[in-house]
């Protein structure tokens, strides 16, 4: 299997009209500084040699300003040195929000299946999530949040519950549309008040 | 792929038992005896070529001497002679094949096993099979298991059709059926599933007009993509509760993702489950917990639950577990049916849900309960909690219970622990189709499931 380039995933993304936070591989201190403008960026290594980014420390969060941007830049570049090939890809900074994590995969019987799940611990220790057969249907998306055992922290907000479940349906589009995914992750997708943010993106074919 | 004609398998006018055999420790004698005993009205045929007579039957050298159509040919002889004997069914157009014999893929004789697929497919001839108990009907008293009745009991005719890969399992759902009291409408086991499998049997059932609720043991599934298209509109047509085993296997591909490490395939099939409306056993006893009540229940209009007992306790587990549900609450009772209660109840009962009649509870205050409750439009379902322990409750009490069964639109069900008096007491209302629970959490789990099966159909 193989990870898809970011960008062109976010790309992917793009055209089912999955917003995915802005992002854009730098080649200088100086790309980055232009990029980041006025707002807060993450700065990251993308390595086939480093799969845990930020356990790796390849990952810095929150920068501010100029200096602070420069000098992240040239710390990840020492990093880096040893992962060759690598890319540096900066990201704007996501609102604060509820963690989702939204994902897909190709079974083996049945074809492509879609997860939800609460971000953070509650996946991962809890294995509180809900998966369904795709492509779904709007009352399944509905569903599928209704299932979790967490779902009243995501729908506390009742917008939440609508955008979410467009969102399902998007991606639910997406997998249907591409026999070649063989593995997808929307992690994390973070819910605002307004709108959302697709993170990270793993698409491996 | 077409759909496969299970009718003369189930409903065979003429059977022949090949391997039917004198030796008391063959398969094949106690699968005739079994046909024998059962009362079979059809034509019976023995095929032996080793014997002029079993058991008082003619025998045959080849199922091809018989003269008669034969729609059905039960095979039980060692798996090096199965594909000769299903070669020789289809020349003599046998209508279907049931292969009861052992040693084709599960041994690892794949070779074999794809003979037989071959000449399954080659003379068009539904072949259950091989290495299974393979079937039983109790109303065409088609009975191909060899197990002997005096082992297993075999249960009452009814509604519920039972289809199970594994033949352990078959035959000991059956057995915990008979001493249930609720019927049989069909038993498949069907084994290494080489010809017929999961998607031909599904695909039967759901047409079969005898068939009220489908309850399936799966341990895999074999065509995926036709069993997800069934899966889609199946459960509009009635009911499947589905036990899934495998749910611990480390069978995985190693994963990449979150979402492949989550997600493997069990969780993959229960998410089928989920999404197309099966009613998911947790183990053995869901199966028939579930079974009796979507037999014999009706759909329940709402989500409100009475619950009526002569033992206070149990009527607060009960309440307790009707709470922890997720989808079912108690009922407030009506303005009428307080007053009526009021009336017809002595001084220390309170009149609340859940409504304790009081340990000295008879057949009559019984009646005057669930007369009131039953007529009360704020009530969807009705436990009734009968201890037959106490001293007020006995066979009265049972029959006052069967007698407004029958007059309710409403799912009504009952809880009654305790041994021989209880259960003499159970069998007697169950076979009138009164489901009883031997716990409340079973018991409120099976309203539960009914709930949730109407309101997918409903909503889906």
């Amino acid at each position: 299997m193989q990870l898809m380039d970011y960008i062109d995933a976010k790309g992917m993304l793009d055209k089912y009209g999955i917003r995915s936070i802005e992002s854009r591989y730098v080649n200088s201190a100086e790309q980055a500084v232009k990029f980041a403008g006025s707002d807060p960026i993450v700065m990251k290594v993308l390595s086939n040699k480093a799969l845990h980014k930020s356990k790796s420390g390849l990952v810095l969060l929150d920068l501010r300003g100029k200096d602070e941007v420069k000098k992240a830049y040239a710390a990840l570049l020492k990093k880096a040195k040893g992962l060759s090939p690598y890319k540096i890809i900066v990201q704007k900074m996501a609102g604060r929000g509820i963690e989702v994590i939204i994902g897909g995969r190709t079974d083996e019987q049945f074809g492509k299946v879609i997860l939800l799940g609460l971000g953070g611990i509650y996946v991962e220790v809890f294995k509180d999530f809900a998966l369904r057969i795709c492509p779904i249907k709007e009352i399944d998306a509905k569903d599928m949040i209704k299932q979790l055992k967490s779902n009243s922290v995501i729908t506390y907000n009742g917008k939440n519950e609508k955008m979410l479940t467009d969102l399902l349906l998007k991606v639910s589009k997406l997998l249907s549309s591409n026999a070649t995914i063989n593995e997808l992750d929307l992690n994390p997708v973070i819910l605002r008040e307004n709108g959302y943010d697709v993170v990270d993106i793993r698409i491996l074919k | 792929m077409a759909k496969m004609d299970l009718e003369p398998m189930m409903k065979p006018k003429s059977v022949a038992i090949i391997g039917a055999s004198r030796d008391p420790d063959k398969v094949g004698h106690v699968i005739l005896q079994n046909y024998i005993n059962s009362g079979y009205p059809g034509r019976i045929f023995v095929v032996n070529k080793n014997a002029d007579n079993v058991m008082g039957f003619k025998s045959y050298a080849s199922i091809m001497d018989i003269k008669e159509k034969v729609d059905l040919a039960v095979i039980a002889i060692p798996a090096p002679y199965v594909p000769e004997a299903l070669e020789e069914c289809g020349k003599a157009k046998a209508k279907t094949a049931v292969v009861i014999s052992g040693g084709f893929a599960e041994v690892g004789n794949k070779a074999l096993q794809d003979e037989l697929v071959k000449i399954a497919g080659k003379y068009k001839i539904p072949t259950m099979g091989p290495n299974c108990l393979g079937i039983m009907d109790p109303r065409s008293r088609v009975d191909t298991l060899f197990l002997p009745t005096y082992k297993l009991s075999r249960p009452q005719i009814g509604g519920v059709s039972f289809v199970s890969q594994s033949g352990a399992v078959g035959s000991a759902i059956l057995d915990m059926i008979s001493s249930e009291g609720f019927g049989l409408s069909k038993f498949i086991s069907y084994g290494n599933a080489a010809h017929i499998d999961e998607v031909d049997i599904l695909n039967y059932l759901i047409d079969d007009k005898e068939t009220k609720v489908i309850v399936m043991y799966l341990e895999g599934i074999k065509r995926g993509k036709e069993f997800l298209e069934i899966a889609r509109s199946a459960t509009k047509a009635k009911p499947i509760i589905v036990l899934k085993a495998g749910r611990t296997s480390a069978g995985m591909q190693a994963a990449h993702s979150h979402t492949a490490s989550l997600a493997g395939s069990y969780e993959t099939n229960m998410a089928l489950f989920t999404q197309f409306g099966f009613t998911i056993a947790d183990d053995l006893n869901d199966l028939l917990y579930y079974a009796k009540a979507f037999e014999s229940e009706p759909e329940p209009k709402g989500n409100r639950v009475a619950v009526i007992t002569n033992g206070g306790g149990i009527g607060v587990i009960a309440t307790d577990e009707v709470a922890a549900s997720g989808n079912l609450k108690m009922a407030e009772f009506s303005q009428q049916t307080v007053d009526a209660l009021k009336k017809t109840m002595p001084m220390l009962v309170n009149v609340r849900n859940p409504l304790d009649l009081a340990g000295d509870a008879d057949g009559k205050r019984y009646e005057d309960a669930i007369s009131a409750v039953m007529q009360d439009p704020d009530i969807d379902m009705i436990i009734v909690v009968t201890l037959f322990q106490t001293p007020g409750a006995d066979s009265s009490v049972a029959a006052k219970l069967i007698h407004y069964k029958e007059r309710s639109d409403k799912p009504m069900i009952g809880i009654a622990m305790g041994s021989e008096y209880t259960q003499v007491h159970k069998l007697m209302m169950e076979s009138s189709g009164f489901p009883v629970y031997d716990s409340p959490a079973a018991a409120v789990k099976s309203l539960s499931e009914l709930l949730k099966y109407k309101e997918y159909k409903g909503s889906h």
